[in-house]
């Protein structure tokens, strides 16, 4: 499993010292694990920042280090909470994080609360540096990007709890902007990648290799689509991909269905629903379907699916291997949100 | 133990709900109310949230026993849903 954020104690760790014990000038920050951290957010690794400390020592940290952090909790109580509660603010899987402390009983504590962790000592993080779980085979514009753009995310969340009125009103506010495409040569690595890391919005559960998304984008069979997020408080770049093919039974099939965790709660996967719903209907499709591997993790995605109308078959508990999930295309069809930039007739996206 | 009724359980749902989308209003929604769409506008984030918030409370997967998700038609739905399914002893509550 690869790893997504790291979330790190401060003293004796990221700093070189205790920060409350050392008066009026903090401690500097350890060397060896700036740029340990420095070399993995080039990666597209983000950071995070567990602390027994008053809030304002992950602010010192962020400056002294030159690293922005995601998410911190600073406090006196458990660590694991505070891991739980930093894993599920960015959406992550528990297993896509590693928690570095210098602390052998804060590590132990971690690890029995927060099996799927990956528990790790100062020391252990010079090395692990070059381990496969944090080496990702491509590093795209969107990875390089990503420490910033949870950031402007922080950011964001602050701004939408303070905000009176529906979530549209403040995706409106926010000048939510999303734009779907056909996809083209250069988004293929993107696209690799999403396959590879998205699994709370991703309907196939396998990664698909870049020569067969190169060859699916240049096939006359089917359309491979991408979806572009961005507001005022940043450019999320490309969050989300599909795979459609039109059948000859009047079924659009979307054979593949994959966005990043970053774009919940923001309108996209259901905007890129409405979409295919409409571009289906306008190009004379009768129905559209959408296979899907369920997992445990993938519930977000059932839960879009079912508020755009899609359902699979007389329901029950889910048995393994893929369900399909489908809907009529005729009677009222989800809308698509005013924000959306999109090809409009169904030239762009049949055949 | 005394099994917690329909309506109850309705009570706890408005919470969860007007806490996972912070709006206050919802502490009065109608059990006909649906959750998708017009009425609570449920989307993939807040739905999440919601099953999380039922699985903990009431000890109730919805995710793993309805494919379909159907029980989130209505407010009402999803309470007689957790009533039938809850597990026969006491949920440690939190």
């Amino acid at each position: 499993m690869m790893v997504k954020c790291v979330i790190w104690d401060l003293d004796n760790t990221l700093l070189s010292g205790v920060y409350l014990e050392a008066g009026a000038q903090p401690p500097p920050p350890d060397p060896a694990m700036v740029q340990a951290a420095a070399t993995l957010r080039d990666r597209g690794i983000i950071h995070a920042v567990a602390s027994r400390n008053p809030p304002e020592a992950a602010d010192y940290a962020a400056r002294v280090t030159g690293l922005e952090f995601a998410a911190a909790e600073c406090g006196w109580g458990p660590k694991s909470d505070a891991v739980r509660r930093i894993t599920a603010g960015l959406g992550l899987s528990p297993d896509a994080i590693a928690f570095v402390d210098d602390d052998l009983y804060e590590r132990a504590e971690v690890s029995l609360a927060v099996p799927e962790a990956l528990v790790l000592s100062p020391e252990d993080m010079t090395d692990a540096v070059g381990w496969p779980e944090f080496s990702p085979a491509v590093v795209t514009a969107e990875a390089r990007r990503r420490n910033e753009m949870y950031a402007e995310r922080r950011r964001r969340e602050q701004e939408a709890r303070a905000f009176a009125g529906s979530r549209d009103e403040f995706l409106r506010y926010c000048g939510t902007r999303v734009t779907i495409a056909r996809a083209t040569e250069s988004d293929v690595p993107r696209l690799h990648e999403l396959s590879v890391r998205t699994h709370q919005f991703n309907t196939g559960g396998e990664p698909v290799a870049e020569p067969e998304l190169r060859r699916l984008a240049g096939s006359a069979e089917c359309q491979v689509t991408t979806v572009r997020l961005a507001d005022r408080f940043g450019d999320d770049g490309l969050v989300g991909g599909c795979v459609t093919r039109a059948g000859q039974d009047g079924t659009w099939t979307v054979t593949l269905l994959m966005m990043s965790c970053r774009a919940m709660g923001r309108g996209v996967i259901e905007a890129l629903l409405a979409w295919l719903a409409g571009s289906a209907a306008r190009a004379g499709a009768t129905a559209l379907a959408v296979p899907c591997l369920v997992t445990p993790r993938n519930v977000p995605l059932r839960l879009a699916l079912t508020s755009a109308g899609f359902r699979a078959g007389p329901g029950g508990p889910p048995g393994p291997g893929p369900v399909v999930f489908s809907r009529p295309l005729s009677g009222p069809l989800p809308e698509v949100p005013g924000w959306v930039t999109a090809p409009p007739g169904p030239e762009a996206a049949a055949r | 133990m005394t099994g917690q009724g329909t309506p109850e359980v309705a009570g706890e749902l408005r919470e969860i709900l007007a806490r996972a989308t912070g709006r206050e209003e919802l502490l009065g929604l109608s059990e006909q109310a649906p959750l998708f769409g017009d009425g609570v506008g449920l989307d993939s984030l807040t739905g999440t949230l919601l099953l999380r918030e039922v699985h903990r409370r009431f000890g109730v997967d919805v995710a793993a026993e309805d494919l379909n998700l159907d029980s989130l038609a209505t407010l009402g739905t999803l309470a007689t849903y957790i009533t039938e399914h809850a597990p026969a002893g006491p949920v440690s509550g939190g």
